[in-house]
């Protein structure tokens, strides 16, 4: 991702600014074009973190372990998966 | 209980036994003897009756009358024992005194010494919550600066409960539904039972240690109060509030309260709502977002929108001066200056063309053709370079012409006069 862009909290927060300056709009253009460019980017990057986790369920195991989590105990999560796909 | 009473009067046997020797003892010394046979002979008993004239004085303590239907006995608590009740006694409560029994010789009155009250009908386990919540609530535990937000979007949301109740697939269930993309680690745990809250002490320090996770659901489904004790053991809240991540607590229906709900950053009324919560700040977020962006983008409209306004009307008043325009104007206005000048023009041409026919006409009747139709003849030098007017003009001999009005002669002069 975008390295100028830090985490979803400041992005968001700097998506905020931007809009609210161009709002304002006593910019000269080549700033707000400058500005709305930011902006979409900024909003991509925040759509693109909201999906960003992965879909799994994993069970924690006594030694601390990470296990994928038996099939039988995602059932109504799975049930609705292949009812949205 | 008669037998206890009896029995040091029989030993003495002051009063029946040997009355004859008239052994006279002070009120004080028979109060102390009864206090003696009171304080020592009963121990500690725990009483059970109804509260009335309850009364708490300035010093702290708390004298009332414990009763039942056929009798009643004072009761003493001091200041010191008040302070560790659970709840505030008041006339009417049904309640278990724990005491012995104390002589009061300055009045003559037996009573009972209160070290403890407990509310009857309610169990022991009431009483541990009671006291448990005040302790915590005392040490800030509760207070609501102490909690921690929620992520807004949680990367791997940890969940300890049992792997077979209905709480998990609650959870998971809400979670697919609301979060397609949610990454659930379970930490199986015994939530109820004995060793439930050990397991859920050591499932809720294991999660703490999990790379990612960065929210974690506590809790199970509805039961009894018994099977939610765990929730309200001691090591379990301080497991919560020790916690590197924020916790939601999600124990039983929405009517339940735990201590675990009270240390938790946050409480959820059931698990399903746990998951709720725990996505809701996803949810929320996106519409920001979206609501940013959408900003985003009418505000780049609008700022568009208005420089091409601008531009027009700046268009309009450009136009009003283009030069162009000015040139047109002039061009046409010259056009319509030339026709004006070519219709002056072509008025004076046809005025001296008439003028000129005038002329003409003038001029052909002074013409000498004409006169010639008449009869007359001109008379040219022979080159027909001067018109001879006077005989003077030439000498016999000279050639000249005469022009008639149809044809020449050409003559040879042959006398002058």
């Amino acid at each position: 991702m975008d390295p100028t862009i830090k985490d979803f909290e400041s992005a968001t927060a700097e998506l905020d600014a931007i809009v609210r300056k161009l709002e304002a709009g006593d910019l000269p253009l080549e700033k707000s074009m400058e500005l709305y460019e930011r902006g979409l980017q900024l909003s991509r990057f925040c759509h693109a973190k909201i999906e960003e986790a992965e879909r799994r369920i994993e069970l924690l195991n006594e030694r601390g372990e990470l296990r994928a989590a038996p099939a039988a105990l995602g059932l109504a999560g799975d049930d609705e998966r292949s009812k949205t796909r | 209980m008669s037998d206890l009473f009896s029995q040091p009067f029989e030993d003495d046997e002051p009063v029946d036994a040997r009355p004859r020797e008239r052994r006279v003892v002070t009120v004080s010394q028979l109060t102390g003897s009864i206090r003696a046979v009171l304080e020592s002979g009963f121990g500690d008993l725990w009483v059970e009756g109804e509260i009335s004239n309850c009364k708490r004085w300035n010093t702290g303590h708390l004298y009332f009358t414990l009763k039942d239907g056929g009798s009643q006995i004072r009761a003493v608590m001091y200041r010191s024992a008040v302070r560790y009740l659970t709840f505030t006694p008041e006339d009417g409560q049904h309640v278990i005194a724990r005491g012995r029994l104390a002589v009061y010789e300055p009045k003559g009155e037996y009573q009972l010494l209160c070290d403890h009250l407990q509310p009857h009908g309610l169990g022991a386990l009431q009483l541990a919550f009671e006291q448990l919540k005040k302790k915590l609530q005392a040490e800030g535990l509760f207070a609501q600066e102490r909690k921690r937000p929620l992520p807004v979007l949680p990367r791997k949301i940890g969940v300890v409960t049992s792997l077979d109740g209905a709480a998990l697939r609650d959870i998971i269930k809400v979670l697919r539904r609301r979060h397609p993309n949610a990454h659930i680690v379970i930490r199986p745990t015994r939530v109820q039972g004995d060793g439930a809250a050990v397991d859920i002490v050591r499932s809720l320090r294991a999660m703490g240690k999990v790379a990612g996770v960065d929210v974690i659901i506590v809790g199970r489904g509805g039961g009894s109060v018994e099977d939610l004790q765990s929730f309200n053991d001691e090591a379990v809240a301080r497991a919560i509030v020790a916690s590197p991540i924020p916790v939601v607590s999600a124990v039983g229906h929405e009517v339940d309260f735990t201590i675990a709900d009270f240390v938790a950053d946050l409480r959820a009324p059931t698990p399903s709502a746990a998951a709720e919560l725990v996505v809701a700040a996803k949810d929320e977020f996106c519409r920001r977002i979206d609501s940013l962006k959408q900003r985003l983008d009418a505000g780049m409209r609008a700022g568009i929108q208005r420089r091409m306004n601008a531009v027009h009307t700046l268009r309009l008043a450009l136009e009003a001066r283009d030069v162009r325009r000015r040139l047109a104007a002039i061009r046409g206005r010259l056009t319509a200056g030339d026709g004006r000048l070519y219709a002056a023009a072509r008025r004076n041409r046809d005025r001296a063309d008439a003028r000129f026919r005038v002329l003409v006409g003038r001029l052909e009747n002074l013409s000498p053709l004409g006169v010639l139709a008449r009869g007359y003849a001109v008379c040219w030098n022979a080159d027909r370079t001067a018109i001879i007017s006077r005989a003077s003009a030439v000498t016999p001999g000279d050639r000249v012409r005469v022009t008639l009005n149809e044809g020449e002669l050409h003559c040879d002069v042959r006398t002058t006069e």
